[in-house]
C-alpha cells in the first residue's frame, strides 16, 4: 500500500531533488544550463502536501524548502495531482511568472526529460558504462532522499522511524557517492554529502551491486551475507533503515 | 605482536559460497552474519564440524570457547554424557511414534515437580511454538483481543510476533499488539483504558534485555505490581521464559521474581539442544488450553523428551543457576579488568548468567563490534549485540583463557586506536 501524500513528498524531495545532482554531474544538463542568461527560480506549492523552490542558474540547481519568492510559482491543488504531474499525466499552470514561461516549456521540460532518461533507463542504454554510472549515482541519491521522506509521511515507514535513535548514519556506494541520513526524535533528513560522524555506516560494494539492489535483483541482507554489504555501528539503525529502502521500491518501482 | 594470531576461514568461506547458491542468505536467522552481526563477515567462523563442552571447532580446525552455547540451548556442555546417554538409550527403543511414548508423561511431570508455577506442560519444538500457543491461550481464556509487549520484545519471528514494518507482515498481522515501557505500571492502565479493557494477555520476558542497549534486571517488586495489575484486570500473564528459563531459577523465571505466571513458555535450555520447547501454565488456564487446535508433526518425539529429564535432573544435582551466577560474574570480571588495563570501558549488565557487553567509549558501537571481532578470529566466541550464555561445563581454566584472549584483543584495539590514546 502506498499512500499520495508520501508519493508527493517523494516526487517533490527525491526525484525533483535530483536535478540537483543531474546539473552537477550529467553534461547534458549542463549544456540545457548553459543557454540560462540569468537565473531563475521555480517553485511548486501542493496543498497538504510539499513545496519547495528550485533554482537554476548556467552553473547548477538547488532545491530549498517552502515557497521562496520565486520567479515562477506553480501552486498544485492536491498531493493526486502534483503526482500526476510529476509522471507526465497532468500540465503544470503557473500563477506567477507567466512570461517565464518559456524556462518552463524548453528548459525545465529539457532537464525532466533528462532525468527521466536516466532514472528510467532502458536496457539499451545501460549498456553504456558511463551512462550506467551516472544512472546509479543519480538513483542513489533519489533513493537516499525517498529513505527519510517515507519515514517522515508513510504510515509504516512512520513506524521504522520510531525504532531509530538519534545520530547520523552514512549510506553510500564505496569510494564514490555517500550521503548522510541524519536522525532526530524519529524524524529523517538526507543531507547529499558524507556525514563526519557517522553512528552507523551502510555501503554497497559498486556500482554494479547498488544498481541491483536499487533495482530489485538482489537483497540487502542476502549481500550482507555475501559481504558485498557492509554494515558498521548502531546496526539498529541500518536495520530500520533498511525495511524504509524495502519501501522505497514500493513507491519507486 | 598478538598473543593468539588471527584464525584462517577459507574453508569455512568455500563451505559458505556453496552455501549461498542452495540456501537463502547462505546461513538465515540468528546464527547467520546478518542477524548475528558478523561485523565484519570475514572474522567469523560461518561453519562448526564438531563441539565439546565449552568448545566448537570450524571448518578450518580453529578451535572457539562459546559463550553463545548455541543462542542458549547449549546449558550443561555440549556432548553432554548423561544427557546423550539418556537420547540414545530412548532412540533404540522409539522415536517418532503413532502413539506417543510414555516418557512423555513421566517429561511433564517432572517439568510439573520443577517448575513451580506448572500444573501441566504442553510440547512443542520452538520457542515461537509455545509463544504463539501462549497468546492464542490467552485469548481464548479472556475472550479478548489486545496482547500487550513490553518495549524491545522479542517473542519469536511468528506473524504476531514481528512488527508492522518487517517484510512479508500485514498491518492486520500486529493490529492488536500494544506496547508498553519496561517498569511503568501506569503505562499499563493506560492501555487497558484506551482500549476499553479489551486486553487479553501481557507477554514479557523476565527483564530487559533487548539488544543493542544495556540489559535492565527486574525487581521483585516491579513483577509483584504486574501480577496484581493483572489479577485485579482479569489479563493474562505469559512469562517468555525462552532465552533465561533455568539459567536464573530451575522453578522458572517467575519464581526467581517471587510470583506465579499464569503461562510461561520454556524451550533453549530444557534439553540441552535436543530439540523440544514446553509450555506450562496454571490448573486454572489447564481447560483452555486443552481445548486450542494446536499440533506438529514431531512435537510429541521420545528422543528429546528423555534428554530433558535427565537435564533437568543434572541442572538440579549441579545447581546450575548458582554456578552460572559464579562463573558468569567471574568472566565478566576478567573481561572487564582487560579493557581497563588498555584503556577501555566495558560495560556489563544483565544476569551473570545471560550477561550482555558494551564498549562505552564511543555510542556508535564501532569500537565494541571491532573488539568482538578480535575476540571470535582469536577462538573467543561473543556476540556483538546480544546477551551471552554460560554452560556448565565451563572450567576456572577456561575462563582465564577467555579473559586472556580478551585482554589480547583489546591490546589490538588499542593498538589500532592511537586516536584514543
Amino acid at each position: 500500500m502506498t499512500d499520495a501524500k508520501t508519493m508527493a513528498y517523494i516526487n517533490m524531495y527525491a526525484v525533483l531533488g535530483t536535478l540537483e545532482n543531474l546539473c552537477e554531474l550529467d553534461f547534458k544538463a549542463k549544456e540545457i544550463l548553459s543557454s540560462l542568461t540569468k537565473p531563475v527560480s521555480l517553485a511548486f506549492e501542493v496543498k497538504d502536501g510539499p513545496a519547495a523552490t528550485l533554482f537554476f542558474s548556467s552553473k547548477g540547481c538547488r532545491m530549498e524548502d517552502g515557497v521562496n519568492n520565486p520567479d515562477i510559482k506553480i501552486p498544485v491543488s492536491s498531493c493526486e495531482k502534483f503526482n500526476n504531474i510529476i509522471d507526465g499525466k497532468a500540465t503544470p499552470v503557473p500563477t506567477k511568472g507567466i512570461a517565464k514561461i518559456g524556462f518552463l516549456l524548453k528548459t525545465f521540460t529539457a532537464l525532466t526529460d533528462r532525468l527521466t532518461e536516466l532514472m528510467r533507463p532502458s536496457e539499451e542504454a545501460l549498456r553504456d558504462r558511463d551512462f550506467f554510472v551516472l544512472s546509479t549515482r543519480l538513483t542513489f541519491y533519489t533513493i537516499a532522499v525517498a529513505i527519510s521522506q517515507i519515514a517522515n509521511q508513510d504510515a509504516i515507514g512512520k513506524a521504522s522511524a520510531s525504532y531509530m535513535v538519534d545520530g547520523d548514519i552514512s549510506i553510500g556506494i564505496k569510494n564514490c557517492d555517500t550521503a548522510t541520513i541524519r536522525v532526530k526524535d524519529h524524524r529523517l533528513v538526507t543531507i547529499k554529502k558524507a556525514p563526519e560522524k557517522p553512528r552507523a555506516i551502510m555501503s554497497f560494494a559498486d556500482y554494479d551491486l547498488a544498481a541491483a539492489l536499487f533495482g530489485g535483483k538482489v537483497n540487502a541482507l542476502e549481500e550482507l551475507c555475501r559481504g558485498t554489504v557492509e554494515i558498521h555501528g548502531m546496526a539498529s539503525m541500518i536495520d530500520n533503515m533498511n525495511r524504509l529502502l524495502d519501501r522505497v521500491g514500493l513507491y519507486l518501482a | 605482536m598478538s598473543k593468539y594470531p588471527e584464525y584462517n576461514h577459507d574453508k569455512g568461506r568455500e563451505f559458505f559460497d556453496r552455501a549461498l547458491k542452495v540456501i537463502p542468505a547462505g546461513i538465515y536467522g540468528h546464527l547467520g552474519p546478518s542477524e548475528g552481526l558478523w561485523i565484519p563477515i570475514q572474522k567469523w567462523p560461518y561453519y562448526s564440524v564438531k563441539a565439546q563442552g565449552s568448545y566448537f571447532w570450524d571448518a578450518d580446525g580453529n578451535k572457539y570457547i562459546d559463550y553463545m552455547c548455541a543462542y542458549g540451548p547449549n546449558v550443561l556442555g555440549y556432548n553432554d554424557p548423561d544427557v546423550d546417554a539418556a537420547a540414545k538409550a530412548q532412540l533404540e527403543k522409539g522415536n517418532c511414534t503413532t502413539a506417543p511414548s510414555t516418557i512423555m508423561v513421566e517429561c511433564a511431570e517432572n517439568l510439573v515437580n520443577t517448575v513451580a508455577s506448572a500444573d501441566w506442560a504442553f510440547f512443542c519444538k520452538n520457542g515461537s511454538d509455545t509463544t504463539t500457543l501462549a497468546v492464542m491461550s490467552a485469548r481464548a481464556h479472556t475472550h479478548k483481543r489486545k496482547i500487550i509487549f513490553l518495549k524491545g520484545y522479542y517473542h519469536g519471528d511468528f506473524q504476531w510476533a514481528q512488527k508492522v514494518d518487517y517484510p512479508g507482515i500485514l498491518p492486520e498481522d500486529v493490529c492488536h499488539n500494544l506496547v508498553a515501557p519496561w517498569f511503568d505500571i501506569d503505562a499499563l492502565q493506560k492501555l487497558y483504558d484506551e482500549n476499553d479493557g479489551d486486553i487479553a494477555g501481557l507477554i514479557a520476558q523476565p527483564y530487559d534485555h533487548g539488544n543493542f542497549k544495556d540489559n535492565e534486571i527486574a525487581s521483585r517488586e516491579y513483577w509483584q505490581s504486574v501480577r496484581k495489575w493483572c489479577d485485579d484486570h482479569g489479563v493474562v500473564l505469559i512469562f517468555d521464559d525462552v532465552r533465561t528459563g533455568f539459567r536464573l531459577d530451575l522453578a522458572g523465571s517467575d519464581h526467581y521474581y517471587g510470583i506465579k505466571a499464569d503461562l510461561i513458555c520454556f524451550c533453549k535450555a530444557l534439553a540441552n539442544g535436543y530439540n523440544m520447547s514446553a509450555l506450562c501454565g496454571g490448573e486454572h488456564m489447564k481447560a483452555t488450553v486443552s481445548g486450542m487446535t494446536y499440533t506438529g508433526s514431531y512435537w510429541m518425539s521420545a528422543v528429546p523428551f528423555a534428554a530433558c529429564i535427565a537435564c533437568i535432573n543434572k541442572m538440579k544435582a549441579l545447581d546450575t543457576p548458582t554456578l552460572f551466577r559464579k562463573l558468569g560474574t567471574q568472566v565478566t570480571e576478567g573481561f572487564k579488568a582487560a579493557a581497563a588495563n588498555n584503556g577501555f570501558n566495558l560495560v556489563v549488565s544483565g544476569e551473570p548468567a545471560l550477561f550482555y557487553l558494551r564498549i562505552a567509549d564511543d555510542d556508535s558501537l564501532m569500537l565494541h563490534q571491532e573488539w568482538i571481532a578480535e575476540c571470535v578470529s582469536r577462538g573467543l566466541f561473543l556476540a556483538s549485540h546480544h546477551n551471552h550464555f554460560i554452560n556448565a561445563s565451563l572450567t576456572e581454566d577456561d575462563i582465564k583463557l577467555s579473559v586472556d584472549i580478551a585482554e589480547d584483543a583489546f591490546n589490538v584495539l588499542r593498538k589500532n586506536h592511537p586516536e584514543l590514546r
